[in-house]
């Protein structure tokens, strides 16, 4: 009973540890708030129905894997359903990005600090969006989850030769992307 | 400040920056992640403390079965022609033969009545 318990808190700790960061990468791939959230609860069901009695050392990649089908998922009927739309003529009736993310924080002492850092993360998060899927979620595992090679192939299901050049891509393309605003 | 250099600077500086973007989550947003999280962990227990079948053993339950019963009609139809009448080359014989079939019913007892005749006249030469 113990031990249930334990393990129980251990998860709890887990998933609220990867729960916004699962909610950022959702949200970049999807564009969407209410989207990005539904893949979150998708995969959170999907991970502790498969795998909680594994090892928790194995969880990270575990639920990154999972977070990663889900968002595929969505991403392939998302492309179905646009393409529908515009056969349909009826692509503008997507939802747009809501602005709540850009309201400045009240609790920061200096407005103009913020202001720039909020523009620098704005156009990084711009950034990342744009690039292909692919490229997009071996940036965040590397570069932002800390991942190594072998364990954002796990997380991505391909080979870490896939990996290497996803993520070189996405950090040139990055790269250019963020001095070619700012020049 | 060399590229390599420069890479690291700009990757610690992305690492910074989505850290920042993740702190700066609205309210609402982190409640609902909040809710997902304990409707998660809570099908975790019910899923613990009630019977549960596996799908997966379900789907092996099913395949054991399936074939079960198609190693077993296998071996139904692999018996059936060994119950045909013809199984050898004398018997072929027997079916295209103009000989009543009674005959050869019977055919034994013939030998056995044979056997009994000639058996006393074998045992008379043999005693004279």
């Amino acid at each position: 009973m113990e031990s249930a318990l334990d393990s129980k808190a251990t998860l709890d700790r887990f998933l609220a540890d990867v729960e916004r960061r699962a909610f950022r990468m959702a949200k970049f791939a999807s564009g969407n708030t209410d989207e990005a959230l539904d893949l979150v609860q998708e995969a959170m069901f999907q991970f502790v129905r498969r795998y909680a009695n594994r090892p928790p050392e194995e969880w990270n990649p575990l639920f990154y894997r999972v977070l990663k089908s889900r968002i595929t998922d969505w991403y392939r009927r998302t492309f179905v359903r646009k393409r529908f739309l515009a056969w349909l003529g009826r692509a503008d009736e997507e939802e747009q990005e809501d602005s709540l993310q850009n309201l400045p924080d009240p609790a920061n002492p200096n407005p103009s600090d913020h202001i720039l850092r909020q523009e620098e993360r704005t156009a990084l998060e711009k950034a990342i969006r744009r690039l292909p899927l692919r490229q997009q979620q071996a940036f965040l595992l590397r570069a932002w989850e800390g991942m190594d090679v072998a364990q954002a192939a796990f997380a991505m299901g391909c080979s870490e030769g896939s990996i290497k050049t996803h993520y070189s891509r996405a950090v040139h393309t990055l790269r250019g992307l963020l001095e070619d605003q700012r020049s | 400040m060399n590229a390599s250099d420069q890479e690291k600077h700009f990757l610690e500086k992305a690492k910074d920056l989505l850290n920042d973007g993740v702190e700066n989550l609205d309210n609402q947003t982190c409640q609902c992640l909040q809710n997902i999280r304990i409707g998660a962990l809570r099908a975790t227990e019910e899923r613990r403390s009630g019977f549960f079948v596996p799908l997966r053993w379900i789907m092996v339950g099913g395949f054991a079965t399936a074939t079960m019963a198609a190693v077993a009609l296998f071996f139904w139809l692999s018996t059936s022609p060994g119950n045909l009448p013809v199984k050898h080359a004398e018997d072929f014989e027997i079916m295209t033969s103009q000989e009543r079939i009674d005959f050869y019913q019977n055919l034994d007892f013939y030998r056995w009545l044979a056997t009994e005749e000639n058996g006393p006249r074998r045992g008379n030469r043999s005693n004279v």
